[in-house]
């Protein structure tokens, strides 16, 4: 799927196709901590943007709170009874006192 | 400020630019390795996907950022597939005459060049304290470059705008995930009009690039990034502020001071519009350690559509403050550069900071006025460095 395009004027022309290669992009989120809904909030969490967002963040439960609800929201599929779980976990997680996240750098791709 | 470019450059550029997004912008992935980012080699990842890249401090040092270096945020995906013959820009609304126009006839159209400094409004919210939910950007959500493109109101004016128009609204292609409210904001009537409202279709003197909003963007200068929407394929002229998630409650600022980590009643805010005064060290770079004397501080002071009037440095935690001499190149919504020559009389621990004043007299606060979403970040910049033997 991310082989390289040719280019050929006619094709390119009527129809570019970006390739996006979503689900090779989802090997470099980074590892969410173990904790009892690990597995649950990857799935449900890792759907629309990759774990980078939810890493960095520092936030107290409360906060945590409305962020869940709002993705929920927003279309995330979290089972009722497991809310309040998810919530424990990423306020555990990703707390206020926690270090920031180091910035990790881009590289250049491959170079054929 | 104001340059117009050849038609028949211009046109070489967009076709050239279609075959160049076909062939390169895309990532490629190593087992084990770090998020590759093609072009952008050397950025900090923020987020892979979406695609949130923020600018290393050190990279402050060139007045137009070179756009392998500019700064990245994307609220949703990028567009997927990209049709040339096809893609259309329709300008409807509050018009005597709604139209659409092809990518041939946008090129067509008087093109202008406006040196400009875009900066994300989260841009420094990883400062804040308490912490406050969004991209933790530190300093690089921001970059100056060269923007290309058709006046926003000669485009208007061929729709005709009915005296009923009083803001124009933007939609981008980006691909919207779930029940995601799409990215859809507006600006005052005033602004679209202004001579220095582009819709932008290259930047430094290229086509754009794909994360840079691929055909066209809209560029709205001295305003936060927001407002300049990237993958623009319609226009409406609207009666009234656009209603929408990114108008409200997004990009809001409270009209009073509230107490950090305080609630913010949604009624009291209003939209952002213009950036603030700000500026930072790019370097020494915090943390660092040094031996060289003398030793050269450098970076970038900016102030929306202000101009930078001073800057001014202190070496001793803020208790005494120098002027620092301002770089030469400028431009009405570009940064300067600015750096100063430091000679520490003793090996030790240091905090410099910079603090810039523009033209209508504000300065960069001690401490940035709190808010919950971590807009427009602009204290007084510092770093701790370590000066050796
Ligand atoms: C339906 C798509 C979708 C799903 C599923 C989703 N998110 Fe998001 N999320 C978004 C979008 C879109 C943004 C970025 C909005 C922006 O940049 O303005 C975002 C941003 C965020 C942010 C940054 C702060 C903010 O509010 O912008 C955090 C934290 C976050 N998501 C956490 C989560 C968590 C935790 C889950 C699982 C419960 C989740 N997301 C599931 C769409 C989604």
């Amino acid at each position: 799927m991310c082989s390289r395009n040719r280019f050929r004027p006619r094709a390119w022309a009527s129809a570019v196709v970006w390739l996006a290669c979503s689900t090779l992009l989802q090997a470099q989120s980074p590892e969410l901590p173990t904790g009892p809904v690990q597995a649950k909030v990857r799935t449900a969490c890792t759907e629309c943007h990759d774990s980078h967002i939810i890493v960095q963040q520092r936030l107290s439960n409360k906060a945590w709170s409305r962020e869940v609800d709002k993705m929920i929201k927003w279309g995330a599929v979290v089972d009722s009874v497991d809310r309040n779980a998810f919530i424990d976990y990423l306020s555990v997680s990703f707390p206020p006192d926690k270090a920031p996240e180091p910035g990790e750098r881009a590289g250049p791709g491959k170079k054929k | 400020m104001l340059k117009t470019i050849t038609r028949r450059g211009f046109l070489t550029g967009i076709s050239g630019g279609i075959a160049a997004a076909a062939l390169v912008p895309r990532f490629t992935w190593a087992a084990e390795r770090g998020v590759e980012v093609p072009g952008k080699a050397g950025m900090i990842v923020r987020s892979a996907r979406f695609l949130d890249l923020e600018m290393p401090a050190e990279f402050f040092s060139s007045w137009i950022t070179p756009v392998p270096h500019f700064f990245v945020r994307n609220h949703m995906h990028e567009p997927s597939t990209f049709d040339a013959d096809n893609w259309k820009l329709s300008i409807s609304g509050e018009v005597e005459r709604p139209l659409s126009i092809s990518l041939r006839e946008l090129a067509k159209v008087d093109a202008h060049t406006i040196t400009n400094t875009l900066e994300c409004a989260g841009n420094g919210r990883g400062f804040q304290q308490p912490k406050v939910p969004g991209v933790q950007w530190q300093r690089g959500a921001v970059g100056t470059a060269r923007f290309t493109g058709p006046r926003l109101r000669d485009i208007l004016q061929r729709a005709g705008i009915k005296a009923s128009g009083k803001h124009v609204m933007f939609r981008g292609l980006d691909e919207v995930p779930g029940k995601v409210p799409p990215f859809i904001r507006s600006i005052p009537i005033e602004k679209a009009t202004d001579a220095d409202t582009l819709i932008a279709t290259h930047m430094n003197g290229a086509v754009l690039a794909r994360h840079h909003g691929f055909p066209a963007r809209a560029l709205v200068p001295g305003w936060i990034g927001a407002a300049s929407c990237k993958w623009l394929t319609e226009i409406k002229v609207l009666d009234q502020e656009f209603d929408g998630n990114f108008m409200k409650p997004g990009y809001r600022m409270p009209n009073q001071l509230i107490s950090p980590g305080g609630e913010v009643n949604s009624a009291d805010t209003h939209a952002i519009t213009s950036l603030g005064v700000k500026s930072v060290i790019a370097q020494p770079g915090d943390g660092s350690s040094v031996s060289s004397r003398p030793l050269r501080i450098h970076g970038a002071a900016w102030a929306g559509e202000a101009a930078v009037a001073r800057l001014e440095i202190s070496t001793d935690g803020g208790t005494t403050w120098r002027d620092a001499r301002l770089g030469s190149q400028q431009a009405r919504y570009a940064w300067r550069l600015w750096d100063h020559v430091w000679r520490p009389q003793e090996p030790g621990e240091y905090t410099i900071m910079c603090r810039a004043t523009d033209d209508q007299g504000r300065t960069q606060p001690q401490s940035a006025a709190w808010n919950p979403s971590g807009y427009l970040y602009n204290a007084v910049d510092q770093v701790k460095i370590h000066v050796l033997a």
